[in-house]
């Protein structure tokens, strides 16, 4: 477990990930946007899942299930979209 | 709480939470929908003895037979079959005194229970859902088939299915955590029994796939309760459900087959006295089934509009999963070759489910070729071919009764009843499917067939009351054998191989007099309240021996009257929940909009059934979390490889991969919807993106306070403790201030979720994290009563730590609906 600093450096940058995706459609193209975006929302996902769910600290087998589910997912809506193309 | 009654005792059945009562619940009541789906059979088979019919059903009522009978044995008969001899036997085959978690195991199977009384009383609400057991899109919709089928009763088919998906999700995550971390000591994976085996694959499938297919029926219900538009457009929606629907289904079909094959792989070793051959192979090849399981989706798709490089790739991947299956039938026929081979009735019946599995799959092959599939799609060749593989796993599963009926019930059974029962068995199944294939070029689901098909129609239809008087047999050789059958010794079988034939028939409750180990390399039992009682020494890699009181000594809780209590709740609430269409529509024509939504005419009765059905889930819930229910873990257990987390965490990570994938299949028919329409043309439904950013900092801050929380639990620090939980709860409560705020701003403009496709994936898919901020909410207030009335939580802070994952889980889907509705 991290302490209540490390907590709270991570709630900050967080906090400025968030605004980021936000800012990114104001002041960027669309398509510049949309992958930094796409980028900002990667990181604070394994930010929240690495140190507040403490999978960095679980057996690696947890995330292992984890991104197995994360490729189903993917795998599911990336050919089904590739299916229509 | 108190002692397990006796089981000659009604009371015991409503409490026990033992694994092998429950085994026992499960076998018998899915036994009683294969009777009511054998039945409807038997309806329709009598329907289609002449083409266009005798006149025994009517059109609807032959589609309601149809769509039911394949529901009810798909669903309600074959897994939770399966799952019966799985709960009664993979703890005795691993060496557990019961599953991980024995409350949630009587919780699934009333829920199973209570869903399929749904299915029936849904023929009652104005017809049953009629639309086959695939429902494809539009026509699971009212919009298309407002008279035949928009019923309430397709609502309870719908809502009931939902249910046993719960009761699967549930079941999952406990086999899981159970199978991982409950093994003796020394069983290694590579050396667990091939039916606890092919019972782990299983449900590992089952943990993606079914998730997939809730994810469908939550959209599907909300189009049909709620009127959204998911499946009722010409903008995809047909795709849409076909990817959804058979993203779980093929998967489905292994799902349901892997027990039988177990269930093969132990016979066959049984009966020919000896170690499957290529046993290892065989475990190989069974994983790789499961991987390849969910890479032919699209092999069901052949005839839509996807693109044809796609099904030339689904093509290739169906053809590659015959292979691993090639070596499973091999061993089990190289087995038989180098073995010696006893044809009692298990054995006879597993022999069967080989022979007819093997020209249900050769058959197969030619469904898998897209330029055939063109000719063979929607034929009875695919009937055929779909009960050569379906019916060969009940096959199995007769022989997986007889085989364990000794143990179960303490009874031996007669060999020349059961061999009888099998001749019947074999000839009616052959009678009734094979003419199916000769017949091929008749549609299926229909009964107007051309006239030259009618020999073979007839020949099927008396193959259908041969195949169902075997059944009679089958009954009637267990029950003379439960009233009047010898006693069964310990292990009836000269070469059974694994651990539940080491202890009487049946077992008592406790499963095991002493500790079961495999260290020596052989089942010995030993009495260890010295070694388990030293805390922590470590036997091998992945083999934990935690400080916890003597295997004896901790007494373990058996029953518990708030599963069912659960069960009752839901069953009410869901039922109530068929009847609220008719007020949407009133909803939604008293604002000026015309919408298509059922038959059905209003009837308050079910909005009392809502009502009654969360009350009683609200006491129950809360009798259920205040419960004292003692569960210990095994002090020494193989847990490789999820070693390392407790018992509920590993099942809180479990139930969190599946959400994954409900909530991913759900963000996926956004993504796949948008790409339909053109990226560019979906229509942003937020008024403003500053609501969404305001929440992003809402849900935030809340997951910061939660791991306060989480800290302060750790400090036994009560205070603290209670202020996080609180800052918690009201960031929560702001949350959903500020969704409402959002969804009333549009109702104020006249914009609903029935308005368009893009207001139905925005109220849907933020509706459905809204949900589970609302369950998230009143875990919190639970919580905060424990800690305030009892002081939880401070010597034990885990439920903390297991509420914050939920809740950073819920924090992460927002960070990504927030970009895709609110800024893209």
């Amino acid at each position: 477990m991290a302490d209540v600093r490390t907590y709270a450096l991570i709630y900050v940058v967080l906090l400025v990930l968030g605004t980021g995706k936000f800012a990114f459609f104001e002041f960027f193209t669309y398509q510049i946007a949309l992958a930094a975006t796409i980028a900002l929302a990667v990181a604070k996902i394994l930010l929240i899942a690495g140190y507040y769910q403490h999978l960095l600290e679980e057996p690696r087998s947890i995330t292992y299930m984890m991104g197995m589910a994360v490729f189903m997912v993917f795998l599911l809506a990336v050919a089904a979209g590739y299916s229509i193309q | 709480m108190s002692d397990l009654p006796p089981m000659t005792s009604v009371k015991r059945w409503l409490v026990t939470t033992n694994h092998k009562d429950v085994g026992i619940l499960y076998l018998g009541t899915a036994l009683f929908f294969l009777l009511l789906g054998g039945v409807m059979a038997l309806a329709f088979r009598a329907q289609m003895w002449v083409p266009g019919g005798t006149g025994l059903l009517g059109a609807n009522e032959f589609n309601q037979a149809v769509t039911a009978h394949g529901l009810l044995m798909v669903f309600w008969f074959l897994s939770p079959f399966a799952a019966g001899f799985a709960n009664y036997l993979v703890p005795l085959q691993i060496g557990a005194d019961d599953l991980a978690f024995p409350r949630m195991n009587a919780l699934s199977y009333w829920f199973y229970l209570f869903s399929g009384i749904l299915i029936g009383i849904s023929f009652f609400q104005g017809g049953a859902y009629a639309g086959g057991w695939t429902m494809y899109a539009p026509l699971n919709v009212p919009t298309y088939t407002p008279a035949m089928e928009a019923t309430t009763g397709g609502n309870s088919t719908i809502l009931g299915l939902m249910l046993f998906v719960i009761s699967i999700t549930i079941g999952t995550v406990n086999f899981l955590v159970t199978i991982h971390r409950s093994r003796a000591e020394g069983l290694g994976l590579w050396n667990m029994p091939m039916f606890t085996w092919s019972w782990l694959l299983t449900v590992w499938m089952m943990l993606f796939a079914f998730a997939a297919l809730l994810a469908a029926l939550l959209l599907l219900a909300s189009d049909r309760l709620f009127l959204t538009q998911y499946f009722a457009t010409e903008q995809g929606s047909g795709l849409l459900w076909a990817h959804l629907f058979w993203f779980f289904g093929h998967p489905e079909v292994y799902i349901v087959f892997f027990p039988a094959l177990g269930i093969m792989f132990e016979t066959f070793q049984t009966f020919c006295g000896r170690r499957l051959v290529g046993r290892k192979w065989v475990i190989i090849a069974m994983v790789l089934v499961a991987v390849q399981s969910f890479l032919v989706w699209m092999h069901h798709m052949f005839l839509t509009t996807i693109n044809l490089e796609i099904k030339t790739l689904m093509m290739a991947t169906t053809i590659g999963i015959s292979l691993p299956f090639d070596l499973m039938v091999f061993a089990l026929i190289y087995t038989m070759v180098k073995g010696r081979v006893r044809f009692t009735t298990p054995f006879l019946f597993s022999l069967g489910a080989l022979v007819l599995f093997i020209l249900g799959g050769i058959t197969g092959v030619f469904l898998g070729a897209v330029v055939l599939d063109y000719e063979f799609r929607g034929t009875y060749w695919v009937v055929a071919h779909f009960h050569y593989v379906m019916v060969s796993g009940v096959t199995a599963l007769v022989a997986g009764l007889y085989y364990w009926w000794p143990k179960i019930t303490g009874k031996m059974y007669s060999e020349t009843l059961g061999k009888l029962n099998f001749a019947v068995y074999f000839i009616g199944f052959n009678l009734l499917y094979f003419p199916q294939f000769l017949a091929w070029e008749t549609p299926r689901r229909v009964f107007h067939y051309d006239g030259g098909a009618q020999f073979y129609h007839q020949l099927s239809t008396v193959g259908a009351f041969v195949f169902g008087a075997s059944f009679i047999i089958m009954f009637a050789t267990f029950v003379y054998s439960f009233l009047y059958g010898p006693k069964a010794p310990d292990n009836p079988w000269e070469y059974s191989r694994t651990a539940e034939w080491a202890v009487p028939s049946p077992p008592p409750l406790e499963n095991w007099t002493g500790r079961p180990s495999y260290a020596s390399g052989n089942l010995e039992f030993v009495e260890d309240s010295r070694a388990a009682t030293d805390g922590g020494v470590a036997h091998s890699e992945g083999t934990a021996t935690e400080a916890v009181a003597d295997h004896d000594e901790e007494h373990a809780d058996h029953a518990s009257i708030w599963p069912l209590g659960i069960g009752i709740g839901t069953f009410v609430f869901f039922l109530g929940l068929t009847g609220i269409t008719p007020y949407l529509v009133q909803f939604a024509e008293a604002r000026g909009h015309s919408v298509i939504g059922t038959s059905a005419e209003p009837n308050a009765a079910y909005l009392g059934l809502i009502a009654v059905g969360l009350v009683i889930l609200a006491y129950t819930l809360f009798k259920f979390g205040v419960e004292q229910f003692n569960v210990p873990e095994m002090a020494i257990a193989e847990r490789w490889p999820f070693g390392g987390v407790d018992n509920t965490k590993m099942g809180v990570w479990v139930f969190l991969a599946s959400d994954v994938v409900v909530f991913g299949a759900a963000i996926g028919a956004f993504v796949f919807l948008r790409i339909h329409m053109g990226w560019g043309n979906w229509e942003t439904i937020p008024f403003a993106s500053w609501p969404g950013l305001l929440n992003t900092y809402v849900l935030l801050t809340s997951s910061f306070t939660v791991i306060m929380a989480l800290v302060f639990a750790e400090r036994k620090n009560k205070k603290g403790l209670l202020g996080a939980m609180g800052a918690t709860l009201a960031l929560a409560l702001t949350f959903m201030a500020v969704k409402a705020y959002e969804y009333g701003y549009k109702f104020s403009i006249g914009e609903y979720w029935w308005t368009s496709l893009e207001h139905s994936v925005y109220f849907v898919t933020t509706g459905l994290h809204a949900l589970h901020v609302i369950l998230g909410v009143l875990i919190a207030i639970f919580m905060i009563y424990r800690i305030v009335s009892v002081d939880a939580y401070l010597e034990d802070h885990r439920p903390v730590e297991f509420f914050g994952l939920y809740w950073h889980f819920v924090d992460i889907v927002w960070v990504i609906l927030f970009p895709l509705f609110y800024l893209m």
